[in-house]
């Protein structure tokens, strides 16, 4: 009796660590970081175009399960449009990330007034100053 | 009759007597160990390119990919590393080694970033003991505010693996075999994954941001305190 007693003292926490603690997934990755460590692997053609690939199925499959874009997701995403000049993709995407992350606002509008100018990315008005 | 009670009363007694002076590890709550985090509550955390202290010079472009997803479970919004490692590089800014000399309010006016994170790789390696060989990585953690200057949260993430495989019998024909086992798990070592792990057991102690449905509620939650881990400077 007691050890029935005991063996349900141990097992009930543990269920409840491992059931109550399973709080909806905040966000889909996918298979982000492993794609990512094949670019740095082999920077090939074929890993870069899976890459976005990867980042297009992200947007995707949030969508579906009704999670928010990871951060920086679409950012990066546009940021592949842009070196592509596809500006227009890009600046979409670029509008998508501040609209779901309002604190990539300074980021974002560097990036768009470049995507706008098809120039590169305007520097600071000063170099990033470096100490000798 | 009477006396095994007793007996037994005396080591559940002993028994917590030595876990609340505490044989095991020093814990803390996360508010008395990270206060500025709880004043601060920085809501976006930049990236920068890891400082390397290991021995291997391919650690820093590998560990950098398993960072930003960890952190983004945090709940804070983590800028795209890939993206800001490119502009910064074209601001000439790819060395760690530079980088930690800028003025953190830098960060602030370029990308809007609240708070910086420092990462050093301190161990990423393989050591040898005779038929034994384990895979070490140790990664030190610092965010940093870009509007106090000051540190915010600092951990060590490290993951100890034993590649030697499970035992394989007695006898010399044993040890050989483990030793073979040893040569090819050590030959094709992944870091990556382990990397992925130390990340996670770092991060976990850092307060939660605002995207994390426990934000703010955390406080209370105890952590190992690492005392005064070494700086990522």
């Amino acid at each position: 009796m007691r050890r029935k007693l005991g063996f349900f003292l141990l097992v009930f926490p543990l269920s409840f660590m491992a059931f109550g603690c399973a709080a909806p997934k905040m966000y889909y990755w996918g298979e982000y970081s492993n794609s990512l460590y094949s670019c740095r692997k082999q920077a090939t053609e074929a890993n870069l175009i899976k890459h976005k690939q990867i980042l297009e199925n992200i947007i995707e499959e949030s969508n579906k399960r009704d999670l928010r874009v990871p951060p920086g997701v679409y950012a990066e995403l546009g940021y592949i449009y842009f070196r592509q000049n596809k500006n227009d993709e890009a600046l979409k995407y670029f509008q998508l990330e501040e609209r779901t992350y309002p604190e990539s606002k300074v980021f974002i509008q560097r990036l768009s007034q470049a995507a706008k100018a098809k120039g590169d990315i305007p520097k600071s008005d000063e170099k990033l100053p470096q100490k000798e | 009759m009477s006396k095994r009670p007793f007996l037994i009363r005396i080591t559940f007694l002993i028994v917590l007597i030595l876990f609340i002076t505490g044989c095991g590890p020093r814990m803390i709550t996360k508010s008395e160990k990270f206060p500025l985090m709880y004043e601060e509550t920085p809501a976006s955390i930049l990236i920068l390119p890891p400082m390397n202290e290991s021995t291997a010079a391919d650690a820093k472009d590998y560990y950098a990919t398993t960072i930003q997803e960890p952190l983004s479970f945090r709940g804070y919004y983590v800028f795209p590393y890939e993206v800001t490692t490119e502009i910064l590089k074209m601001e000439g800014l790819y060395d760690a080694e530079l980088l930690k000399d800028v003025p953190l309010t830098k960060f602030r006016e370029f990308f809007g970033a609240e708070a910086v994170l420092f990462s050093t790789i301190k161990k990423w390696n393989l050591s040898y003991v005779i038929l034994a060989s384990t895979l070490t990585v140790s990664i030190d953690c610092e965010l940093k505010s870009t509007k106090s200057d000051q540190i915010l949260w600092r951990y060590n993430g490290t993951v100890v693996v034993d590649l030697s495989g499970g035992s394989s019998g007695g006898g010399i024909a044993g040890l050989i075999v483990k030793a073979i086992a040893t040569a090819v798990a050590s030959a094709m070592a992944d870091y990556v994954p382990h990397a992925r792990v130390a990340n996670y057991r770092a991060l976990s102690s850092m307060p939660y941001g605002k995207y994390h449905g426990e934000y703010m509620k955390d406080r209370e939650l105890k952590i190992i305190d690492q005392g005064a881990t070494t700086s990522a400077k």
